[in-house]
């Protein structure tokens, strides 16, 4: 496969648009008008995340899908360091939105439709990482993960329509069909954020997917002498 | 034989194996009373047993713990005794099995809940049920037919795992959490307030959703889940 961007070119591309989106969020963009104040400036790496983590398992559900159409085991490969970011950028959602959620709410954890989307998200993609470990063969795990990381992508806006029939939340519903309900500064800073975000992402699977590539040439390496 | 027949053929070789043992059925039975028995222990606080807004949550956990039990026993069983591998070899359609299976597990489910329902209302319910059963028995059916589908596709592939029936709840649990907030609240809707088709009929359709979009999705996939 032909390499468009280098890896150090998207690593210092993704630092530069999260530095600079940060930068205009805390000294650009106002200070938030509601009760939640300053402590809203969280939101300029707080949402991005949320929704890089969401990409991340949109790109495991399609490679899950063209796994199980091709039995290419670099479809799997992907699969999984999609899904082993995108579970790590969950677990930062949760931690930065219960930080938020001190702040703004003053409580560390309430049982909110998104903040509670993302936990069962997170319980959803630790199984796929279980499921992966209780399975030796290498294309019946390959099969097996991607069968789950289709269900699983499913799932995640089931869950969110399920934890609205719950009682109201306190989230602030920041992007409606209404609009963005934000100034065009505080836009901004988020939308440069979240391009920086999603960079970050793109380098992050680049890199994991050479190190699993690696990796297999080293047990393939070890196997062919014997070891 | 037409795929009619063959599905028709594999739900009667699931009923009449179980009910010549009755192994599942009676472990899942005592299993449920038991845990309304514990329930009301672990939920009646101070002296005060008004249990009537946890009726829903009582209900589904039991049956989705109970199911769990079910699914982990019935294909425990055919791949120790190698029955799939039998019914791998036949030219059936793998689809056919898929729907097989659902549909025996369903009919397991469907047999407990007989029992148990009427023992639950009798336990934790004070007022007559009757004019609520309808609504009630249309939530019961739809939200059956996604945790057996859901279940059925999953215990095929934690079978072929080494950890087996520690790794079904870990897949199946946050997967069926959305159908389980839905039938839940449903469920306390109508037991609590007396809710009507009206008051629920959002749920319903969320849980006829949740059917559709699992029923495929596990139709999809089953050919890979089950394997060669």
């Amino acid at each position: 496969m032909k390499k468009l961007v280098s890896a150090p070119a998207l690593f210092i591309g993704a630092g530069a648009f999260l530095i600079v989106g940060l930068m205009l969020g805390f000294w650009w963009a106002p200070v938030d008008s509601s009760s939640m104040g300053f402590s809203q400036k969280i939101f300029y790496y707080h949402a991005p995340i949320a929704e890089t983590s969401l990409v991340a398992f949109g790109v495991a559900f399609v490679a899950a899908i063209m796994y199980l159409r091709t039995q290419d085991l670099r479809w799997d490969r992907l699969g999984y360091v999609s899904i082993r970011l995108g579970l790590l950028f969950a677990i930062l959602v949760m931690i930065t939105g219960m930080i938020w959620g001190k702040a703004s709410w003053g409580t560390w954890w309430a049982w909110e439709p998104r903040l509670t989307t993302f936990l069962l998200v997170c319980f959803l993609y630790a199984a796929y990482w279980v499921l992966r470990s209780v399975v030796d063969e290498e294309q019946r795990r390959a099969t097996y993960a991607a069968v789950f990381a289709i269900i699983a992508f499913i799932d995640v806006p089931i869950t969110w329509f399920a934890t609205r029939l719950m009682p109201e939340g306190l989230h602030p519903a920041v992007i409606t069909s209404g609009g963005t309900g934000m100034e065009s500064s505080m836009f901004a800073s988020f939308m440069i954020s979240m391009v920086g975000m999603t960079l970050l992402l793109a380098a992050l699977i680049r890199r994991d997917l050479q190190i699993e590539t690696l990796k297999d040439q080293v047990t393939d390496l070890k196997t062919s002498l014997g070891g | 034989m037409s795929g009619w027949a063959q599905f028709k053929a594999i739900v009667r070789k699931d009923l009449i194996r179980e009910l010549r043992t009755r192994d599942m059925l009676v472990s899942m039975i005592l299993f449920v009373l038991l845990a309304m028995v514990i329930f009301h222990w672990a939920f009646t606080v101070k002296g005060q047993t008004d249990l009537t807004y946890f009726t829903g949550g009582m209900l589904w956990v039991t049956f989705i713990f109970a199911m769990l039990l079910g699914l982990n026993r019935s294909f425990a069983q055919e791949k120790d005794e190698h029955c799939l591998d039998g019914l791998l070899l036949c030219p059936v359609d793998r689809v056919t099995i898929f729907l097989a299976k659902t549909v025996g597990n369903l009919v397991f489910l469907l047999i407990i809940q007989a029992v148990a329902v009427p023992v639950f209302a009798l336990f934790f319910i004070e007022r007559s049920l009757i004019g609520d059963l309808p609504p009630f028995l249309v939530v019961l059916l739809l939200a059956d037919i996604g945790i057996c589908s859901l279940g059925t596709l999953l215990a095929t592939i934690s079978m072929n795992t080494r950890s087996r029936d520690l790794l079904l709840p870990i897949l199946f649990l946050p997967l069926i959490v959305p159908l389980l907030v839905a039938a839940t609240s449903a469920t306390t809707l109508v037991f609590a307030d007396g809710a009507g088709f009206g008051t629920v009929a959002s749920r319903i359709l969320f849980i006829l959703g949740f059917d559709a979009v699992f029923l495929v999705a596990a139709w999809g996939t089953y050919d890979f889940a089950i394997g060669e």
